[in-house]
C-alpha cells in the first residue's frame, strides 16, 4: 500500500476570472516544482501562506488542474486520473464528519461507498481505531468529541482505505497548544507503523521538524529547499529559508567586513559588535564588503569579563521558565540569544558577547543566496 | 498614579459565571498579566475594569475611589485590542494625535504637538511622524499604537492579546519591542494573554485565571517554580510538564520515591521529606518539567526506570523525546543531535531535587526541594 511519488517540473497558474477587463496573467502559484519522495517517506511542504503548498497538495490530490508538468504515483503518470482513482488518502484542517453518524460509521463510510463487505470494514476499523486511539470512541457522534479527537477520526478515515498515499493538509492549526503536542506525537507513531507515504502541508516550522523524513520549503511558488529537517536547520541555502526555520528565528544582521592589524572581522551595523572572520571566509571576504550574516541565538554567548568578544548593553532581558532570552538593540532589529543559564540581568546591564564564529551563515546583500565558504 | 482593586466581583452571562468573586489588587505603575485559556473570563475582567460591562457584584476601585457608577469615558482608561488598527489614510502623527481631536478629550493644536512629540520620541518613532501606517515596519507600528495609547496620560493602560494575532517569530520580536518599551510607560498596565512566555517575559505579576476564577497570583518565578496546582504547572512550559504519582517509602529514616511500578528507590531531598511528614501527606503526586528527567541508554544506577522510546521530535535546537514508561508517557528535553529510534530501549530518570511536589487528592501544590532560595526568600 505505498508508493512513490514524483512530481515533475509543476506549474500551476491560476486564469484570471471571467469578466475580468485586466488580461494579465497571474503569476504561477506553483512554478517548477519538482519533488521527489521515496516509497514510505513523510514529507513535509512548508512555506507562508500564499507559497503554493496548498495548490501543490490539491493537484497531487486531483482536486486543482495542473497547468503543467507531471505528477507519477507509483508509476503512473495521474495528470488525468480522476481523484477516487489515484489511491489517496485525505485529511484536511476542517473534519467535516458527517454530524448523524457514529465515528464508526464515519470511518467505515468510504468503504462503504466502494460496497465493502461488513465483516472487512469491521476487521479494518479495528486494525486502524487503536492507532489513533480512538477504539472507545467508535459508537459516539462527532459532535460529543474535542477537536483532537475529531482530526484523529478524520485520519482514521482518510487511511482506512489503504492509500497509496496520505496527504495532511493542516491537520493541527485548529487545536490548542496542548493537543497540538500530543497529536503529533500520535502522527509520528501512526507513520512509523503504517509507514505510508505522507505528504503534510503546514505553516508551522516546529511541527514539520518534527514529523517529516524531509522537509520542502516554498516560497512565492518555487522551491527553495528540500532536505533533512537538520540540513535545512543546520544548513539553510539562502537568507529566507535561513529566517523561517528555528524559534526564536536565527539572527539575521547586515555587518560589514573589515580588516585590522591582518585580520578581518565582521562589525554589525548600527552596534559596535565584532565577530573575527573563521578562517573558511576569509578567502572570500574583502575589507569594507558588506554581507548578510546569520547567527542562530543559542549560538550568541555572554562570556567572562577577560575572554575575547564586544561589550554590549542588555535591551530587554526575558525569563522564560528554562530559557532566557536576551536582546540587544541593533537599529530596527535585536541581536537575541537564548541561554539556559540561570543568572538574572535587566535592562542596560553591560556583558560580554561572543558569537560562535563557527556556526555563522553567510548570505549575499543582494540576492540572499548563501555564501559558500571555501 | 493609579492603583487598581477588584474585590469580590461577580459577572454572569445568562446562567453562564463569567467572573466568580473575584479579587485582586494592581499596584501603581505594575504591569500585571491575566493569563488563563480562552473563555477563562480574562477579556470580561478588562472591560469590567474599563467600565464596559458592569459587574453583577463587587467593586472596582481606582486610586482608593469606587467607580462603578463611574462612566467609561471619565475613567481615564486606554484600551489597545488585538489589532492595533491605525488609521491607514492617517500619518503617523495624525494617528498619535487622534484621541486628543475627539470631541471628548479635545485639546488644542499646541498641547497636541507638544505631546505628540513628547510620546512620539519616548516610543523613538519622532524620525517616522510624516510617514504613513504602510510605510513603517511592525516593530514601528506597534509603538505608534502604544503611543497613541499614552498621550491621554491614562490613569490605566488595558491591553487585550495585543500580540496574539501574530506568527510565532513575529511575536518573539514584538514581545521583545513590548518589554523594552515597558520601562517607558510608566503607567499601570493590565496584560491579557494565553501565551505563556509573554506571560512570564512581561509580568510583573501574573494572575492565572481558568474559569472565572484566579488559581494564583505571583511573580513569574513563582508561578514558574511553585505553581499553585497541578493545573497551573500543566499551562506554563512547553512541552507540558509531566506529573505522576509516588509512592513514598521509608528505609533507615531516609525517604524514598518509588514511581510507574518499576524497582526504583529514589531519593527525597531532606528537606521536601521532612515538609511530606509534617503534613503527614500520603498521597502525593510530583511534577517534572522537560530538562528535570535525564535519559540513558543503560541502566546507570537503581535510580533509573526501564522504558521505550515512543516517539522522537526534534524542533531545531532541541528534541523533544517521548518515553513510555508502564504506560505513562514522559516528555524530555534532549539534544539536537540524538539518534533514537522509536520503540527502542531506554533508561530514564527523574532529578529528585527538580520535582515539585502535589497534593494527588486535591492537586494542590505542596513543596519542592530549596522553595525558599528558589525564590530568593530570606
Amino acid at each position: 500500500m505505498m508508493a512513490k511519488l514524483l512530481l515533475k517540473n509543476l506549474y500551476k497558474r491560476y486564469e484570471n476570472k471571467k469578466g475580468k477587463k485586466d488580461k494579465t496573467l497571474n503569476p504561477f502559484a506553483v512554478n517548477n516544482l519538482t519533488l521527489e519522495c521515496e516509497d514510505g517517506e513523510f514529507i513535509g511542504i512548508l512555506g507562508p501562506s500564499g507559497c503554493g503548498k496548498t495548490t501543490t497538495l490539491r493537484m497531487i490530490a486531483g482536486l486543482e488542474d495542473i497547468t503543467a508538468g507531471e505528477i507519477i504515483i507509483g508509476d503512473t503518470v495521474v495528470n488525468k486520473v480522476q481523484p477516487h482513482d489515484r489511491g489517496i488518502g485525505l485529511a484536511f484542517e476542517d473534519y467535516a464528519l458527517y454530524p448523524p453518524l457514529t465515528v464508526y460509521e464515519n470511518i467505515a463510510f468510504n468503504l462503504r461507498a466502494r460496497k465493502v463487505k461488513d465483516a472487512i470494514i469491521k476487521e479494518e476499523i479495528n486494525r486502524i481505531a487503536p492507532l489513533l486511539k480512538v477504539d472507545d470512541l467508535l459508537h459516539m457522534k462527532p459532535g460529543k468529541l474535542s477537536g483532537g479527537q475529531k482530526q484523529r477520526v478524520n485520519i482514521a478515515r482518510a487511511i482506512v482505505r489503504k492509500p497509496q498515499l496520505l496527504l495532511l493538509d493542516e491537520p493541527m492549526s485548529h487545536l490548542d497548544g496542548k493537543m497540538r503536542q500530543i497529536l503529533r506525537t500520535e502522527i509520528k507513531r501512526l507513520h512509523n507503523e503504517i509507514k505510508c507515504t505522507t505528504i503534510i502541508v503546514t505553516h508551522d516550522q516546529m511541527e514539520a521538524m518534527s514529523l517529516v523524513d524531509k522537509l520542502a520549503i516554498m516560497k512565492d511558488g518555487e522551491l527553495q529547499q528540500f532536505g533533512t529537517p537538520f540540513e535545512v536547520y543546520d544548513n539553510p541555502v539562502n537568507e529566507f529559508v535561513a529566517g523561517f526555520i528555528g524559534e526564536p528565528p536565527m539572527n539575521i544582521l547586515t555587518v560589514e567586513v573589515q580588516k585590522r592589524e591582518d585580520s578581518f572581522f565582521f562589525k554589525i551595523q548600527d552596534a559596535d559588535i565584532l565577530i573575527p572572520v573563521p578562517d573558511r571566509y576569509c578567502s572570500v571576504v574583502s575589507d569594507g564588503m558588506l554581507v548578510r550574516l546569520g547567527v542562530r541565538p543559542s549560538d550568541v554567548l555572554i562570556v567572562g569579563e577577560d575572554s575575547k568578544g564586544s561589550n554590549a548593553a542588555i535591551s530587554v532581558f526575558e525569563n522564560l521558565g528554562e530559557e532566557k532570552k536576551i536582546s540587544f538593540r541593533v537599529g530596527e532589529g535585536f541581536l537575541t540569544l537564548i541561554t539556559s543559564d540561570d543568572k538574572r540581568y535587566k535592562q542596560g546591564d553591560i556583558v560580554k558577547l561572543e558569537v560562535k564564529a563557527e556556526k555563522t551563515h553567510l548570505f549575499d546583500v543582494n540576492t540572499g543566496d548563501k555564501i559558500i565558504a571555501i | 498614579m493609579a492603583k487598581i482593586e477588584l474585590c469580590n466581583i461577580t459577572k454572569k452571562f445568562g446562567s453562564i459565571t463569567a467572573l466568580d468573586n473575584i479579587s485582586f489588587e494592581v499596584n501603581d505603575k505594575e504591569f500585571f498579566v491575566l493569563f488563563g485559556p480562552a473563555g477563562a473570563g480574562k477579556t470580561t475582567i478588562l472591560k469590567v475594569i474599563a467600565g464596559i460591562e458592569f459587574p453583577d457584584k463587587g467593586e472596582v476601585r481606582i486610586s482608593d475611589k469606587n467607580v462603578n457608577h463611574t462612566e467609561p469615558a471619565k475613567r481615564n482608561i486606554s484600551m489597545v485590542f488585538e489589532n492595533y488598527a491605525l488609521y491607514p489614510h492617517l500619518t503617523i502623527y495624525d494617528n498619535i494625535a487622534s484621541p486628543m481631536r475627539s470631541p471628548l478629550y479635545k485639546k488644542d493644536e499646541d498641547t497636541v504637538k507638544k505631546e505628540v512629540l513628547r510620546v512620539a520620541s519616548m516610543m523613538k518613532i519622532d524620525h517616522l511622524l510624516d510617514r504613513l501606517p504602510s510605510q513603517v515596519s511592525n516593530g514601528q507600528r506597534q509603538r505608534t499604537a502604544l503611543g497613541r495609547c499614552l498621550v491621554r496620560e491614562p490613569n490605566v493602560f488595558l491591553m487585550d492579546e495585543p500580540i496574539a494575532h501574530l506568527d510565532a517569530k513575529l511575536r518573539h520580536f514584538m514581545r521583545a519591542e513590548l518589554k523594552e518599551m515597558q520601562s517607558e510607560f510608566d503607567t499601570t498596565t493590565i496584560y491579557v494573554t494565553h501565551d505563556y512566555m509573554e506571560a512570564l517575559s512581561l509580568g510583573d505579576r501574573i494572575a492565572i485565571i481558568d474559569q472565572g476564577k484566579i488559581l494564583q497570583i505571583g511573580t513569574g518565578d513563582e508561578v514558574y517554580l511553585t505553581p499553585a496546582s497541578e493545573f497551573v504547572a500543566k499551562f506554563i512550559g512547553e512541552p507540558e510538564i509531566n506529573i505522576f504519582h509516588i509512592d513514598l517509602v521509608k528505609k533507615e529514616n531516609q525517604m524514598f520515591a518509588q514511581m510507574l511500578g518499576q524497582e526504583v528507590n529514589c531519593k527525597i531531598e531532606e528537606d521536601v521529606a521532612k515538609v511530606l511528614e509534617a503534613g503527614s501527606y500520603q498521597n502525593v503526586n510530583i511534577g517534572l518539567r522537560g530538562n528535570d528527567l535525564t535519559f540513558s541508554f543503560r541502566k546507570e544506577n537503581e535510580e533509573y526506570m526501564n522504558g521505550k522510546i515512543y516517539s522522537v521530535e526534534p524542533i531545531g535546537n532541541k528534541t523533544i523525546l517521548v518515553i513510555d514508561v508502564n504506560g505513562q508517557l514522559l516528555r524530555l528535553i534532549a539534544p539536537n543531535d540524538l539518534k533514537a529510534n522509536i520503540d527502542d530501549e531506554i533508561f530514564v530518570r527523574a532529578k529528585m531535587e527538580k520535582a515539585m511536589f502535589f497534593n494527588a487528592d486535591d492537586h494542590e501544590y505542596i513543596y519542592r526541594h530549596n522553595q525558599n532560595e528558589l525564590l530568593g526568600v530570606k
